[in-house]
């Protein structure tokens, strides 16, 4: 039976693990799921942030020992996940970033928590995250109270839209994004003809984007992930429907212009700058790229962001220990990461995060429109 | 009563040990035994429907979601404790449980599975789609529960109370297993339709193990929901209803071991197979694939249950338990006409199988029906029986119409039947196949029986004893703990007419009792007869040996393409011309064969 | 009005897809009484042959049309012949065994075959040659893609092809009288094995052609398409009557128009609500489907 190889194998993973802790690697654990629908996205996390810990090994590591990452499956299953937590925690991890499904990280900070090691969520928007009074979580992701407004003042600042539709596809990240965009679009006096979800995986939605269209709206702003989003420009553009197409950052994806081909052309995205667009850090797409022959996905800038501030976090303690990695990973302050300048709150959210516009121009993705200090609408150099 | 549990000393150990993973194990090991358990119950609790009753539900998880969500509401919206979600949630199972019953209980099995599927799913994405079940965030901050002031958050005090639920949970499946209802379950299973024309309420029996299903299924939602203090609708899908299926399958349905076994292995061996990474699931699946392949029908499949028939000394001491004062309860007050058929025709399609059939049944007479293959028969029958409707006519007993009754309360009435090719419950014991005979003369509720009171015990000892005479005056005797399916064609005929007579019928209707017996059977089953008339019961026989029909019979009815041709005493019935026609055919039809007097020297065995 | 033609299309478009993967479902269904939950990972399969064809070929310059054939010829035989080895393998050793044993066997090879997808091309999306582009013309104020066309029309034309091989072939009979009584069959000299592995390979074959045409519709393949079209299509094939060709057909189209009504008209979250409702009332009303026959149960 399964219990008898449970109790032989823990010890020896205890003594593989405990002799882990001794031999010369600091354990990151990256809980993600890599199976099931949800695959996709938690390999390219995972992914990340094995580059990002590469990258810090090549550079000779922290403290004089090198950084191993530890992956584990939670299958975004809030079961699965909270083991998986439970697993890291005994192999010994310093600290954990990660998480995709919130259906999973809520559990998984929960165990996390009691074991009082810090949890860097990459992938998370949800707010309630950050405000169940838990010390010990923090975000790279901004939060879609912060996306939403953004998205809502170019519809009504830049394109100048009377009437907008938005659409989610119910799932934590984009239901979320979607209520603040509309509540910001209301508060701006644009008038929301539509705001309704579809179901990913359905492949054809033109029937819902024909019947949204006979609404008239200026904009259709559809919140959910790149999959659906390029089926939905293709199906737009097959339908000739006139509105303008946007989404938000999980939309941001080379596969939606391979999905849609020449009806990507025109499609707008919000989202936080991409290293392309950042001087001085492109190398992380064409590293990625290179390594996993697949371009980075929408979260992978988020985790190696993470992965980033935990080393700086241990260095600059000089420390392993949980307990003072949570205070140093508090005063973190203007650190530049490829996501931007990241400080953290007091509850662990991201006091800026900055987003830009981005487009497909071409067939690829360009850089677009950025609000200006000012608050204007100018052109990302 | 004392049922055979070898594997309950097995089951007492596999306790302990289960007590003691907190004090041995790790919090991880814990987490795991803790999923382990929440497994095991819905498990126990999908076990019921699919197991027991035989019912294909690929929507399991929506019982598990409704027990959740009920206790996350109350807690947050209205601050229940723990505690008193509980019965809520039952209560909200249950009524989810029966409409959700409702619709599937006249589908075939397969039907059934994209019904249940489409239920699972309903739930589902209600829950994701209200605002008040808080969308695709769900629900969170729901309080630990709380025993004793101390609130159960750590993995080990949660894994207490899930050990403690799964217990209470074990034993209710335990003793549910032992009662009429898991008989009447297993009946279900491995004969829908005998089960029914026994006298088993099927469509009621059917709706029963989705509501006590549910009822678990409730009870492992809010445990979980206590747990995690946060739930939301992606545990509650189509993918976690399978997994619950694989686990009752994979142990081997119906089998309480089996499916605690299926439940570690379906949770635990993902978790020992994390060491494979992205291989972990393929794997997975490739086991899986193996397991039944090798073992089809389960990792430790349900053995024949056998509840161990009393002795037949002990039997006879029972009071009312002997045959003649089994069947003189129910034929005090007989009327003369027992039963009326009036005008009865049955039309199936073009067919005219019974058309304007009339006559009587008198008190304690054995008539026989006879004629010539597909002379419609059978078919009177089972429109007699409600397993047909007939087309128009009717059918009077007592003076009360009977006709359009479904089968199961026909039965209730009073009468019984045998079946023209034998309809057993090959799986169950001959006891037990007996008892099932008499279940529905039994109303003792079934909270009263599983807990074994005193006046469900004393009802208990006189319906197994009774059967226990039962078998005894049809001679099978020293058979009573063999599996039916393997008895020789003979006993299994015996064991019909047992069946048939354990539910105290007033009539008893015998479909071609005697075929395939050799002459010495038929001589002792002409006798059984004869002794089941003098107990009171009256019998209507359809039968072709015409020594047998002549021998026993007071009248005799023959039936001739649907219609009655000819009607009264043996020997009368044999001289007419009529029925030697029908039997025979005419003396013109086959001129070398010269004209036969009677028909029993044409016997057709 | 427009608005509704347009649904219309939509919904006869998407239809066609299940269509094409509920008549596996049916086939299969009525000669071994198995739901095959493998069924929609093997369109999935055939989705990726497709895929991995087009891709090796674009090396070359072949006409796109070439290639296409190439690739539909490469992917039915290839898919097919999946289907008759999970059915020599993995079913046809279950079909005595009780019933849900196979059951379960068909969830682990679904499973496996997701996973084993997932291993061989990664877990991110694939995504077909743009071969075709979205020229159309308008109806009735509705615009219609000349592939939507081509969908609707094959998909017709390979169920009129399956009909009449069924009713109009040696094999077909035999299929049909498999499907009524195996044992009769075999004891009329029908190779009962040969013909439940024709079974399957035409109905893989099937979904392998809708896999493609769905990978060059839609541009985007994943290991997890399979999911969602196959509890369409085996919704559609009991709405129509299970065993029933026909019935697969019509409902596979009937549950793409519901699917398309509801979005167009009530709400897109709810459409698979709707869809589960319209199946059970058809099922409370009518126990054995659309176009299923009434099993009689002789006493």
């Amino acid at each position: 039976m399964i219990k008898p190889f449970l109790s032989a194998a823990l010890p020896l993973m205890l003594t593989v693990g405990a002799a882990g802790a001794y031999a010369d690697t600091i354990k990151i654990g990256v809980p993600v799921p890599l199976s099931g629908p949800y695959a996709s996205a938690g390999v390219d996390i995972l992914n990340a942030a094995k580059l990002a810990a590469s990258k810090i090994n090549a550079a000779g590591g922290v403290l004089g020992k090198q950084i191993e990452i530890l992956g584990e499956d939670d299958a975004c299953d809030a079961q699965q996940g909270v083991q998986a937590a439970q697993k890291l925690v005994d192999a010994g991890v310093a600290v954990v970033a990660g998480g995709y499904c919130s259906g999973a990280a809520l559990p998984e900070l929960g165990a996390l928590h009691r074991a009082g090691i810090p949890y860097i969520l990459d992938a998370s928007t949800n707010p309630k995250l950050t405000s169940m009074g838990y010390d010990n979580v923090f975000r790279t992701i901004g939060r879609d109270d912060q996306q939403g407004p953004f998205a809502a003042a170019f519809i009504s600042g830049y394109l100048h839209a009377k009437k907008a539709a938005v659409i989610d596809d119910n799932t934590v990240y984009s239901k979320g994004l979607a209520d603040n965009t509309v509540a910001g679009l209301k508060k701006d006096g644009v008038d929301v003809v539509y705001y309704d979800a579809v179901t990913p995986g359905q492949m054809d939605y033109s029937a819902v984007l024909s019947h949204v269209a006979s609404l008239g709206p200026d904009v259709i702003d559809y919140t959910g992930y790149f999959a659906e989003a390029g089926l939905m420009a293709k199906e737009a553009a097959a339908l000739h429907l006139k509105p303008q197409m946007m989404g938000g950052d999980a939309t941001d994806d080379p596969t939606l212009i391979k999905t849609a081909g020449p009806a990507a052309n025109g499609w707008i995205s919000t989202c936080a700058p991409l290293p392309q667009f950042l001087s001085g850090a492109k190398d992380f797409v064409t590293e990625f790229t290179k390594t996993y022959n697949v371009a980075p996905g929408p979260y992978s800038v988020y985790e190696y962001d993470a992965i980033d501030i935990a080393a700086k976090a241990i260095k600059d303690s000089g420390s392993t220990d949980p307990a003072t990695l949570v205070a140093a990973l508090h005063k973190v302050k203007d650190y530049p990461g490829l996501t931007g300048i990241i400080t953290f709150n007091s509850v662990g959210d991201r006091t800026v995060a900055s987003y830009i516009t981005v487009t497909v121009k071409n067939e690829t993705w360009a850089p677009f429109m950025k609000l200006s200090p000012a608050g204007q609408w100018v052109p990302v150099e | 009563m004392r049922t055979a549990i070898p594997v309950g000393r097995l089951g007492i150990a596999a306790l302990v040990i289960a007590a003691g993973v907190p004090f041995l194990c790790d919090n991880y090991i814990t987490d795991v035994a803790l999923t382990i358990v929440t497994y095991g119950i819905l498990a126990l609790g999908l076990n019921i429907v699919v197991g027991y009753a035989g019912l294909l539900d690929l929507g399991y998880a929506a019982f598990f979601a409704i027990g959740a969500y009920t206790t996350a509401l109350l807690e947050t919206l209205l601050n229940f404790n723990f505690w008193e979600t509980i019965p809520c949630a039952l209560v909200f199972a249950a009524i989810s449980g029966i409409i959700i019953g409702w619709p599937t209980l006249r589908l075939r099995s397969d039907y059934l599975a994209i019904v249940t599927l489409g239920f699972g799913e309903i739930v589902r994405i209600i829950a994701v789609n209200l605002d008040i079940t808080g969308g695709p965030n769900g629900i969170y901050g729901i309080n630990p529960a709380n025993v004793l002031g101390h609130d159960l958050t750590s993995p080990k005090s949660i894994y207490a109370l899930g050990l403690v639920v799964l217990v209470i949970v074990l034993v209710f499946v335990i003793r549910l297993g032992q009662s009429r209802l898991g008989r009447a379950w297993q009946s279900l299973r491995e004969d829908e339709s005998a089960a029914e024309a026994v006298g088993v309420p099927t469509l009621r029996v059917k709706m029963l193990a989705y509501v006590i299903g549910a009822l678990i299924g409730g009870l492992g939602g809010s445990l979980f929901a206590a747990r995690f203090g946060t739930i939301d609708p992606t545990s509650f899908t189509y993918a976690q209803s399978v997994t619950i299926l694989i686990i009752v399958v994979l142990g081997g349905r119906g089998s309480i071991p089996g499916v605690l076994l299926g439940a570690i292995i379906v949770a635990g061996l993902p978790e020992a197979l994390r060491f494979l990474n992205l291989w972990r699931e393929f794997v997975f699946a490739v086991a899986l694939i193996l397991l039944m392949l090798l073992r089809p029908q389960g990792l430790w499949p349900a053995r024949l249950r056998r509840i161990a028939a009393p002795s037949a000394d002990e039997a006879h001491h029972v009071p009312h338990a002997e045959p003649a004062a089994q069947i003189a309860e129910v034929t005090a007050n007989e009327p003369e006409t027992l039963l009326e058929a009036r005008n009865v025709s049955r039309v199936f399609g073009g067919l005219k199988a019974v058309t304007d059939v009339s006559f009587t049944v008198h008190r304690g007479e054995i008539l026989s029906l006879i004629g010539p293959n597909g002379a419609g028969k059978t078919t009177v029958f089972n429109c007699l029986t409600g397993v047909l409707p007939p087309s128009s006519g009717s059918i009077l007993w007592d003076g009360r119409s009977l006709t359009g009754l479904v089968p199961h309360r026909v039965v209730a009435r009073g009468l019984a039947r045998t079946f023209q090719g034998i309809r057993l419950f090959n799986n169950m014991t001959v006891f037990e196949n007996v008892l099932v005979g008499m279940d529905h003369r039994f109303h003792v509720p079934l909270p009263a029986e599983l807990i074994g009171l005193p006046f469900a015990r004393r009802d208990t000892g006189l319906h197994y004893a009774a059967c226990r005479n039962w078998l005894e005056f049809v001679g099978l005797s020293d058979k009573a703990g063999l599996r039916a399916g393997d008895l020789p064609y003979g006993d299994q005929r015996r064991l019909e007419i047992a069946r048939g007579l354990a539910g105290q019928p007033r009539l008893l209707l015998l479909d071609e009792p005697a075929a395939g017996m050799n002459p010495t059977e038929k001589q002792s089953l002409m006798g059984l007869i004869r002794r089941i008339r003098d107990l009171g019961t009256t019998v209507l026989l359809i039968e072709h040996d015409m020594l047998l029909v002549m021998g026993v019979s007071d009248r005799v009815i023959v039936m001739d393409r649907g219609q009655i041709i000819a009607e009264g005493a043996p020997a009368e019935v044999q001289a007419n011309s009529r029925v030697v026609e029908a039997y025979l055919g005419t003396e013109e039809d086959d001129p070398e064969d010269g004209p036969v007097g009677s028909i029993s020297e044409g016997a057709l065995a | 009005m427009s608005e509704f033609i347009q649904l219309v299309i939509a919904g006869l478009t998407t239809g066609s897809f299940y269509a094409l993967v509920a008549l596996g479902y049916t086939m299969v269904y009525g000669i071994v009484r198995l739901i095959n939950f493998a069924h929609g990972d093997i369109f999935m399969v055939g989705a990726f042959i497709g895929w991995t064809v087009l891709t090796t070929l674009a090396a070359t310059h072949m006409p796109w049309g070439i290639g296409l054939l190439l690739a539909l010829v490469v992917a039915m035989l290839l898919t097919g012949g999946l289907g008759v080895v999970v059915e020599r393998f993995a079913y046809q050793p279950l079909l005595s065994a009780p019933p849900l044993s196979i059951l379960i066997t068909a969830l682990g090879v679904s499973l496996a075959l997701e996973n084993g997808v997932l291993l061989i091309f990664g877990a991110g999306f694939n995504t077909y040659p743009q071969l075709i582009g979205s020229e159309g013309f308008m109806i009735a104020g509705a615009r219609i893609t000349d592939i939507q066309v081509g969908i609707i029309v094959l998909s017709v034309v390979l169920m009129a092809g399956l009909y009449f091989f069924v009713h109009h072939t040696f094999i077909g009979t035999a299929m049909r009288a498999l499907a009524v009584d195996r044992d009769a069959a075999r004891l009329m000299g029908i190779n009962v094995e040969r013909v439940i592995q024709i079974t399957f390979f035409l109905g893989s074959s099937l979904a392998a052609v809708a896999g493609v045409m769905e990978g060059l519709y839609y541009t985007e393949i994943n290991f997890f398409m399979g999911f969602v079209v196959g509890l369409r299509a085996f919704t559609a094939a009991v709405l129509g009557g299970i065993g029933n060709i026909p019935g697969a057909m019509a409902g596979g189209l009937l549950i793409g128009l519901l699917e398309a009504f509801s979005a167009g008209y009530i709400s897109s979250r709810w459409t698979d609500v709707i869809v589960f409702l319209v199946l059970i009332g058809t099922l409370v009303i009518k126990p054995t489907g659309l176009f299923g026959e009434r099993v009689v149960e002789r006493m």
